[in-house]
């Protein structure tokens, strides 16, 4: 049984169906990577999967680590083993960085984090995202660039040190720099600390800084194609509409070809 | 006092026009009742006591849909009680053990404790009741006492003028520099009480000092009455920051306050009232910048719950220029409370290169409760900038739900986003023990109203 286990999930907001079916298994230590076009059920599922309240799982299961968490509330989730790294992050104002990982931290425990545990931990990750210590003392994500909100969404990702991550987009408006910073910052993560991690992105760029072991593609709410890294080079030459033509216009009910190796 | 002309220098005064739904318009600078036309305390009392019989319980109209009424404040049933009782529970439970220049503590009518650092009582820093200071240093305190306090606006602050007993009186000599504060407590220790609070703060030229005032009472049932009159006046290049801590507790007390805080010739004042707990409380709060180069900094934080019903009425006044000023409050409510927050900026003829801001946030965390934020402004002068904004929140889902994918329950979450609304302004009070004072009483009101607050998430 695979740490998580997505299986015929049917997703709903607001009386539309975004989601039609999806199953996907991610264990710890993989990389997964889900494409997809605009509008194919992408961030549905990486919101669903943490129990945002406005999206209503109608049909199938969440299971993570044995435990189902398809209705779950998101900070059992969270407590679970599972992250969210945001699309769009939001600002905390008034709450600094670093209060707010002591925070989270000592969410997930009993006792306290002790203040040199917690120093030493932060140390690492601010190495880790190339952000400087004054970093960690701006209120949350309150005046963030762009950059600077991905990296913050990293660095709480390595201090909470999460079995499977999900990362929504993380690559989308960033430069260069940043997308590789916080691109090596999730393999080392993974290198590391063994993260499973499902990397949601509409493009391929940042695959060419993690290299995923799997890669799915979401089409009209449902996985139509899944296979290797090679699925991202013939994606890079061929397109969404190749593959669109390829597994049936309109999908509707086609299900993937390729291995299922997952 | 109401149909009095603004101060003027020389120019026509302003022409106000009347209106009902805002005090401001209605609104002239506090003009001064007492020292300035020579009149000696007995006067005053006396002249105040006229006024108390001849005035009703005050009832401020604030809009077509409601008022601060205090019709249903039982005064007669009330006593102003000067038994010594000592120092009550609650000044010694909710105080800061932190280090302090000095304290007095006054206990429904009597001033129970007073305690002053020696080496400062040394160097000429006076801290005594005000009915001793009155006696001692009568000179001093009759130049001051209501400098620019009225006594006959309305039936209260008449009877405090009236009936004031014991009093705070704190004076920092010329060049005095103190980094404690010193604190200054009115306490209530039972109902029935009527306290008439009267503080007298005198900052010499180029002093520098911290005033922390706590209103604090027992948790009792039954009616009790904070009638208070605070005056501060800073002298040229003094540095003042006054804080204040109000916690009326579980009791039905009625708290109607007038507060002044007059910035002489390139005075500094950083003024930071946190009212977060009365059954019914109205406040005049007005810090005027009285001479040139005077600058401000005045901030406030409320906190309503349950049925209480909060009245503010803050003002910016520049009386010459060039002065500076910037105002910045933030206030949250839960239950059915009301909170009516009025901010007005004032700029006499004459404030020229006046620069000032005005900016009021309000987040309503139930749908009962409501929060009214008027800002307005008045300016006489040409040469200036004044300009107000300001915000209106809920609980805002996305951020609850982020915090929640990082483990942060619904409660928690919703206490960050509270504690960082308030936190800008607490974390300017500069005073790690106060600062956690009000948080932890933030963060209890926000415990206590956690059913309430669960509910309105899930009912939007």
């Amino acid at each position: 049984m695979a740490d998580l286990e997505i299986k015929d999930l049917h997703v709903r907001i607001e009386e539309r169906e975004i989601l039609r079916g999806v199953d996907l298994e991610i264990n710890r230590g993989e990389i997964h990577a889900l494409m997809g076009p605009n509008g194919s059920g992408k961030s549905t599922l990486a919101n669903t999967l943490l129990g945002h309240p406005s999206y209503e799982v109608t049909q199938g299961s969440i299971v993570f680590k044995g435990e189902d968490l398809t209705e779950a509330e998101p900070h059992d989730r969270a407590k679970a083993g599972l992250f969210l790294a945001f699309q769009y992050p939001v600002s905390i104002p008034g709450v600094s960085v670093a209060n707010f990982l002591r925070m989270a931290i000592n969410a997930k425990r009993d006792e306290p984090i002790q203040v040199k545990e917690f120093r030493t931990q932060l140390q690492h990750a601010i190495e880790l995202l190339d952000v400087d210590k004054a970093f960690t003392s701006r209120h949350l994500n309150d005046g963030f660039s762009g950059g600077e909100k991905k990296r913050a969404e990293i660095l709480q990702m390595a201090m909470l040190a999460p079995d499977v991550a999900i990362l929504d987009e993380t690559d989308s408006g960033l430069d260069i720099d940043a997308l590789r910073t916080v691109a090596e910052g999730v393999q080392r993560l993974h290198d590391e600390q063994g993260l499973g991690a499902l990397i949601i992105t509409h493009y391929q760029r940042i695959l060419h800084y993690v290299k995923p072991e799997f890669v799915h593609i979401l089409m009209d709410g449902k996985i139509v194609l899944e296979g290797g890294v090679e699925l991202v080079e013939r994606l890079e030459r061929e397109g969404y509409d190749q593959i669109r033509q390829e597994v049936g216009a309109g999908v509707a009910g086609v299900v993937a070809a390729g291995d299922s190796g997952v | 006092m109401e149909n009095g002309s603004l101060p003027t220098n020389g120019t026509a005064p302003v022409q106000v026009k009347a209106g009902r739904h805002r005090e401001a318009s209605l609104y002239h600078a506090l003009a001064g009742a007492g020292a300035g036309d020579g009149r000696t305390l007995a006067q005053l009392r006396e002249a105040a006591l006229v006024a108390y019989e001849a005035a009703e319980l005050p009832v401020w109209r604030r809009s077509g849909f409601w008022s601060t009424s205090l019709q249903s404040l039982d005064l007669d049933a009330l006593a102003s009680s000067m038994e010594e009782r000592g120092v009550p529970d609650v000044v010694t439970r909710t105080l800061p053990e932190g280090p302090r220049a000095g304290r007095i503590v006054q206990s429904a009518g009597a001033v129970v404790q007073v305690q002053l650092d020696e080496a400062l009582a040394e160097r000429g820093v006076i801290l005594c009741s005000l009915e001793q200071a009155f006696e001692q240093h009568g000179e001093l305190v009759s130049e001051w006492y209501c400098k620019r306090l009225p006594i006959d606006r309305h039936k209260l602050e008449a009877a405090n003028a009236a009936f004031w007993t014991g009093g705070a009186f704190l004076y920092v000599p010329a060049g005095v520099v103190v980094e404690e504060p010193f604190e200054i407590v009115y306490a209530i220790d039972r109902q029935g009480v009527a306290q008439y609070g009267r503080t007298l703060v005198l900052g010499a030229p180029t002093s520098d000092f911290r005033v922390h005032e706590y209103d604090v009472a027992e948790n009792f049932q039954g009616q009790a009455l904070h009638a208070g009159a605070f005056e501060c006046y800073l002298q040229d290049g003094a540095r003042c920051r006054v804080a204040q801590f109000q916690d009326w507790g579980r009791g039905e007390v009625f708290d109607v306050s007038t507060r002044l805080v007059g910035v002489g010739r390139d005075a500094y004042c950083h003024w930071l009232p946190a009212l977060l707990g009365g059954h019914l409380v109205r406040q005049h709060l007005e810090l005027a910048v009285m001479e040139k180069g005077g600058d401000m900094a005045f901030r406030g934080l409320f906190f309503a719950e349950e049925h209480e019903h909060l009245d503010v009425f803050a003002v910016d006044l520049h009386e010459t220029g060039p002065s500076g000023g910037d105002v910045h409050w933030r206030g949250a409510a839960t239950g059915e409370s009301r909170a009516s927050f009025e901010g007005l900026i004032q700029i006499d003829p004459g404030a020229q290169q006046t620069h000032t801001y005005l900016q009021i946030h309000s987040m309503m965390l139930s749908p009962k409760a409501r929060i009214d934020a008027i800002p307005s402004v008045l300016v006489s002068a040409d040469d200036v900038s004044a300009s107000h904004g300001g915000t209106v929140g809920e609980l805002d889902e996305t951020a609850i739900f982020y915090m929640q994918t990082r483990g942060l329950d619904r409660p928690a979450a919703v206490r960050v986003i509270v504690e960082g609304f308030f936190e800008p302004l607490v974390a300017e009070l500069q005073d790690e023990a106060l600062e956690e004072l009000v948080r932890a009483t933030v963060d209890r009101k926000l415990a206590a109203a956690r059913e309430d607050i669960e509910a309105y998430a899930t009912s939007r």
